[in-house]
This record gives C-alpha cells, sequence and structure tokens, in this order.
C-alpha cells in the first residue's frame, strides 16, 4: 500500500488531469463543460475532505499542532472552494473570459498550495504517522463526500 | 480578530519581491538607452566599458533583481523556507543593490574612483545580505527536493560570482589589472549566466512546468543529477580556465550540451501539456527554448569573448534568460495581487487574467523578441542597432506598466474596500 505521502500526491496529479479535462472541454463549449467541471470539483473537494476529516485529524492529535501547517491549509481550501464556487457559476453563466481568468487564478493558488503540501505538510505527516499509515490511507480511500 | 490571512502569514510581505520587480525594468530601460547611445563596434568588445556597463545593467538591474526578488517569494512555498528578518533584508539589500547598481556604471563610465567605491560597497554588502540570507534559510529545510538543491546549487554560484565580480571591480579602483583579470572575468560571466541564473531556471522548471501547465514530470535523472552534472561542468571550466586555457572547449562542450538537452527538453515538455492555454507565458517558455538551442551551439561553435559580443549576449542573456524570467513575472505578479487581497477577505476581486491587458503583455512580447533579434543583426548590420534598442526600451516601458498595472489594482482594492466576504474564514 502506498503512504500517506504518495497516495495524497498522486491525488493532487489525479485532480490536475482532471482540471485540464475540464479546461479542454470548456474551449469546445462551456455547456459541454458541465460534466467535466462537476467532475473536477467533486474530486477536489473530496481530496480537501479527505485531508480536512482524516489525515489534518490524526496529524493534528498526533502532535498537538491545530494552529499550525493545517490550519494554514484548511483556509487555503476555503480559498479555492470559493474560486471553484464562482467558477461553475461562470461556466453556467456561459462567459468564457471569466472562466478562464478563474481556471488560471485557481490552478496558480492549487498549484501552489499542493507545492507546499507536497514539500512539507506530508513528510512531516508521513513521519509523525507511519505507523498508522495503512490506516490513514484506508480511512481516505473509503471517505464518502459531505 | 487578525484577518491578514492565515496562508499570508508565511509568505513575505506583498512589497518584499515587488520592490525587485519593479525596480527590474527601469534597470532594462537604462539599458536600452544606454545601447541606443552606444555603437554596435564598441559592442563587438565584452572588454568595451560600454558593453560591461549595459551587460550588468541587464543583468545585476534586471535579471539579478527579479530573480532575487523571485526567490524572497518562491522559498516558503518551494522549500518551506522562511528568509530571517525578510521586510529588513529586502529593503536594505534592494537599495544598497540600486545605489551600487547605478553608481558602478556612472563610475565606470565617467572613471570615478569615488563612485566605483561607492558601488563596490553597495553592490558587496546588498548581494551578501541577501545571499546570506536566503542560505540562512535553507538551512531549516526538511525536504531537500531537486528543485531546492538546484536553488541552494544556483545561490552558491551567485555568491561565487559576486566575488568574482568585486575582485574585477576592485580593479577599476585600484588601477592595477592582475595577470588573472581576464580569467576571473571569464569565470565570473559564465558562472552567472549558466550557474546563478540558468540552474536557478533549470530547478525552478522542474516545478513549474508540470504544475502549471500539467505537462509531462522530469525524469528522476534530470531531477537527481542533471544540476550536479551543470556543477561539474562549471567547475572544470574554472579549473581549465585557470592552468589549462587551451582545452577550455571540453567544459564549453560539456555545460552547452546539458542546457541544449535542457532547452529540447522544455520545448518537448510545452508539447505535451495537457492544458490548452496558449498564452504569452508559453510563447516565453518557447522563445527560451529556441534562444537556448541557438546560443550552445554558437557558444561551442563561435568565438564566444572575442568579435561578436552582442551576438552572444542578445542569445543568451536576452533571448534565454529575459525570456523565461519576463514570462514567469507573468505568472507571479498577478497571482501575488490576487493572493494578498484574497487573504485580506476581499473575495470580488479581478482575475489572474483581468489584471495585465493580454494585448499589452503580446505587444511586450513581440517588442522584446524583436530587439533580441534585431541585437543579433546588428552585428552585420549596424544600423539595425539603434531601432533595435528602442524596441527594446518600448518593451521595458510596457512591462514596467504591465507589473505596475496588478499593483495599482491592489492599492485601489485596499483603498476603496469593495466588500469583505468572511465566509472564507467560517
Amino acid at each position: 500500500m502506498s503512504t500517506i505521502k504518495e497516495y495524497l500526491t498522486l491525488d493532487h496529479r489525479k485532480c490536475d488531469e482532471l482540471f485540464a479535462l475540464m479546461e479542454d472541454s470548456a474551449a469546445q463549449s462551456l455547456d459541454g463543460a458541465k460534466e467535466a467541471c462537476a467532475e473536477f470539483i467533486h474530486e477536489s473537494e473530496r481530496h480537501f475532505q479527505m485531508e480536512e476529516r482524516v489525515m489534518f485529524v490524526e496529524f493534528e492529535n498526533k502532535t498537538g499542532m491545530s494552529q499550525g501547517p493545517t490550519a494554514m491549509m484548511r483556509h487555503e481550501h476555503n480559498q479555492a472552494r470559493n474560486v471553484m464556487k464562482q467558477l461553475e457559476e461562470a461556466r453556467a453563466s456561459g462567459n468564457k473570459d471569466k472562466f478562464f481568468g478563474l481556471s488560471e487564478t485557481l490552478m496558480i493558488l492549487l498549484q501552489q498550495h499542493n507545492m507546499k503540501e507536497e514539500q512539507m505538510l506530508y513528510p512531516m505527516a508521513q513521519q509523525h504517522l507511519s505507523a498508522d499509515s495503512d490506516r490513514i490511507v484506508d480511512m481516505m480511500n473509503s471517505i464518502i463526500v459531505q | 480578530m487578525d484577518f491578514n490571512g492565515l496562508s499570508v502569514d508565511q509568505a513575505p510581505p506583498i512589497f518584499a519581491p515587488m520592490r525587485f520587480f519593479l525596480t527590474a525594468p527601469l534597470f532594462g530601460i537604462l539599458a536600452g538607452f544606454l545601447i541606443f547611445f552606444s555603437d554596435s563596434a564598441t559592442l563587438m568588445s565584452r572588454y568595451s566599458i560600454d558593453s560591461i556597463v549595459i551587460t550588468h545593467a541587464m543583468t545585476i538591474g534586471f535579471v539579478g533583481f527579479v530573480m532575487l526578488g523571485s526567490m524572497t517569494q518562491m522559498l516558503p512555498v518551494l522549500a518551506g523556507a522562511r528568509i530571517p528578518n525578510v521586510k529588513a533584508v529586502t529593503t536594505y539589500s534592494h537599495i544598497l543593490l540600486v545605489i551600487g547598481s547605478i553608481f558602478m556604471f556612472l563610475g565606470l563610465l565617467k572613471d570615478n574612483n569615488i563612485f566605483n567605491i561607492i558601488s563596490f560597497v553597495g553592490l558587496g554588502s546588498g548581494f551578501i545580505i541577501i545571499l546570506f540570507a536566503i542560505l540562512i534559510s535553507l538551512k531549516s529545510v526538511k525536504n531537500f527536493t531537486a528543485t531546492v538543491r538546484a536553488i541552494l546549487t544556483s545561490v552558491l554560484f551567485g555568491l561565487f560570482t559576486v566575488l568574482m565580480g568585486l575582485h574585477l571591480l576592485y580593479s577599476y579602483i585600484s588601477y592595477e589589472m592582475s595577470a588573472l583579470h581576464i580569467i576571473v572575468a571569464n569565470v565570473h560571466s559564465v558562472w552567472a549566466i549558466f550557474g546563478f541564473a540558468g540552474i536557478l531556471i533549470i530547478g525552478v522548471s522542474f516545478q513549474v512546468l508540470p504544475m502549471f501547465y500539467v505537462a509531462p514530470k522530469f525524469k528522476s535523472f534530470c531531477k537527481q543529477k542533471v544540476v550536479w552534472l551543470i556543477s561539474a561542468g562549471l567547475i572544470l571550466w574554472l579549473f581549465l580556465s585557470f592552468f589549462y586555457e587551451e582545452y577550455t572547449l571540453v567544459a564549453k562542450l560539456w555545460i552547452a550540451i546539458f542546457f541544449w538537452a535542457f532547452a529540447t527538453t522544455v520545448w518537448l515538455k510545452l508539447n505535451r501539456r495537457r492544458r490548452p492555454i496558449n498564452d504569452v507565458t508559453v510563447w516565453y517558455w518557447r522563445s527560451a527554448s529556441i534562444f537556448l538551442t541557438l546560443g550552445a551551439f554558437v557558444w561551442i561553435f563561435d568565438e564566444y569573448f572575442k568579435h561578436e559580443y552582442i551576438v552572444m549576449a542578445a542569445i543568451l542573456i536576452g533571448g534565454f534568460i529575459l525570456s523565461i524570467i519576463v514570462g514567469m513575472l507573468y505568472k507571479i505578479v498577478p497571482f501575488l495581487v490576487w493572493f494578498h487581497l484574497n487573504a485580506k477577505g476581499y473575495m470580488s476581486i479581478p482575475t489572474i487574467n483581468e489584471m495585465i491587458n493580454k494585448n499589452l503583455a503580446k505587444l511586450q512580447f513581440f517588442l522584446l523578441i524583436a530587439s533580441f533579434v534585431g541585437f543579433i543583426f546588428s552585428f552585420y548590420m549596424p544600423e539595425v542597432l539603434k531601432i533595435s534598442a528602442l524596441s527594446f526600451i518600448f518593451s521595458m516601458i510596457v512591462l514596467e506598466y504591465n507589473i505596475m498595472a496588478p499593483m495599482l489594482i491592489y492599492k485601489k482594492v485596499l483603498k476603496t474596500k469593495p466588500d469583505f466576504d468572511m465566509s472564507t474564514f467560517s
């Protein structure tokens, strides 16, 4: 089984792929991109919840750091959620310029967020939670998005 | 309650990088005017005072300022490294570097010893403060990725480049050129272009291309070995320059081949990128790739440091390095403004694409690339030099405007406070 770091890093790449598919589809037609947009937003939300409801909680319990890096990452998730909401609104209203302006903004926001997680938080999490790694990956894998 | 944002407290204040970004095109404009009032015969020699001053207006004033500004911003994101006292470090080093650069240009052009001494102190202290602060911040890094190793390597080459530069500048103060002057100048220039700037660009591209364009990842050989191999080539260049000058071609081949391979890799990865966007930043990566390929071969096959200085400088410093860093500015600056405003709680703000006028960015691209092509041809057709210099000056004026535009949005939003959405903090 993959480690927490590998599992979540791979999930970032999966979301990147879905993001690219969404943009590809939106470049053809915003109406036609409804499904791709929904799938990207759903998978991103799933990723955020895997972290917020499982990994961050375990990390915070283990290290006692609830106002440290996880709080910072939760805040950035909320920033991304806000942009994703606006992105779907722009898609639904057929505003292509707005859609691609928001998708570019979201892309950079998510990538700098992913870099921080992959360079810092995941290695820290792996170090502190290595004994429970399999269980945590299992829990994340079986999460149902709320 | 502090709404300055949880994620912003680990990022440096917006003015830490922005003061460097806003200054850089001003040095570009200065370099453009110096080229305009020079002539192509003078610029054929790298040892003419005009060539030295113009090169450093570009390399310290433009390239150096953008690289240092970017590092203050990138280190927390890429490496989790915080520069100690970032506000003081960036403010003082910026002021010292501006003073040092201007007095260097004046001192060399006017042959004024006092100006050269001021420049020596300004550049020496400015560079040392910020480079050491970066090195100290890297000490705390736990996860040494390929990109972080490249940044560290680049900074070390940067430090030695600065020390060699100070040695060279001192010879204009003491009026004594040592027997090693030309050899030190050879190592200084090659380490500056390929070590300080080149390695940083390669290291950052490991992250940036896959992440921002969803391009295929770099192979682990690339990420693990290439920076070491290039560093070995650069050290070999130093060794051969000092002891076996007739064999320096070996080191040249070594360095050039890896940079050519990098240029090709960038081109192929962009071809296979998953995002359909084709904006000016992609164009800049493409142009850098073409100029670097050309530069690698011209450097090997031509008389680099003898008669065609303007051709090599236009290709490598201009076409390769400037292309990439201007392209990256178009990504970094609007995002910084958006990120800082968003983290302060402002939600109804322009998107990244709305902060810089796309047509002005394209105009700036064409003016800049046209100027590089013109500089190359000015070696063969001297009458092209002035029009190319004008093209370069205009591209730098447009670039300054394009960087200022997002900052004006930032100031306007802070002043007018259009909305304050609390939902993000719930």
